[in-house]
């Protein structure tokens, strides 16, 4: 099982979009790592506009956090930039709108 | 990262509080790490926190390799911060900082350096100010 976190700003982007973003994670997750979409669970966090702030400043930025099953350096990285590609084709953000992680489980 | 999640009692502070604080946070980070400023994120949780160890409560994460002195340096320097921002006395700010591989986040379009590997050119691409 794979489990995200997506810590997200209120006025970040459109709520409606969730779902593709899940559906972008779990995608993703059965192309690069194998695993089935069924065993990717993803959440989300909603940060109060005021709450969130990124170099001091009030926030736009999406934090994707996930655990995964401990893969090759390569495949890891190729996972990554799978993850914040899909993230910024589906909200429009910018590569600085968006920070992806995903650890050893 | 790095990421600071900062548990504080409903209502505790105000948005220009929490405002300077981030402020301080990223300049205590920044000051003690050369990290570029625009990486610091924070978020303010507003939930009844136990009172033990301490009501105000600093969740940091940060990127592993750094000696263990500097890890207690920053948390120090966040735990006086905040204090003085929003004016409780220190025993009242507690927190811990946890420090996970580099290697496993991309931020700003790149795969971050491990400390210490990140590079002239790294630095100025990311001196920018945070939007």
């Amino acid at each position: 099982m794979i489990e995200f976190v997506c810590t997200v700003q209120e006025r970040g982007f459109a709520e409606g979009l969730r779902p593709r973003l899940a559906e972008g994670i779990a995608r993703i997750s059965e192309e690069v790592l194998g695993t089935p979409r069924s065993d990717v669970e993803v959440s989300f966090e909603v940060i109060r506009h005021g709450f969130g702030f990124r170099g001091g400043e009030l926030s736009t930025t999406s934090l994707v956090r996930g655990r995964i099953p401990r893969p090759e350096q390569d495949v890891r990285h190729q996972y990554l930039f799978a993850l914040e590609e899909m993230w910024r084709d589906v909200t429009g953000c910018s590569a600085e709108e968006v920070v992806v992680s995903a650890g050893d489980q | 990262m790095p990421f600071y999640r900062c548990q504080v009692p409903p209502n505790a502070l105000s948005l220009d509080q929490r405002q300077e604080l981030a402020r301080a946070i990223a300049d205590t980070h920044c000051g003690i790490t050369n990290a570029p400023r625009k990486f610091v994120q924070v978020v303010f949780e507003e939930e009844p926190v136990d009172p033990q160890p301490a009501p105000f409560f600093i969740n940091g994460y940060n990127r592993a390799g750094r000696p263990p002195e500097t890890r207690d340096e920053i948390l120090a320097g966040l735990r006086e911060a905040f204090a003085r921002v929003a004016g409780v006395p220190l025993d009242d700010v507690s927190g811990h900082i946890v420090e996970g591989q580099a290697s496993w986040t991309m931020e700003g379009g790149q795969i971050l350096p491990e400390p210490g590997e990140e590079g002239l050119e790294w630095y100025e691409e990311h001196a920018t100010a945070a939007s």
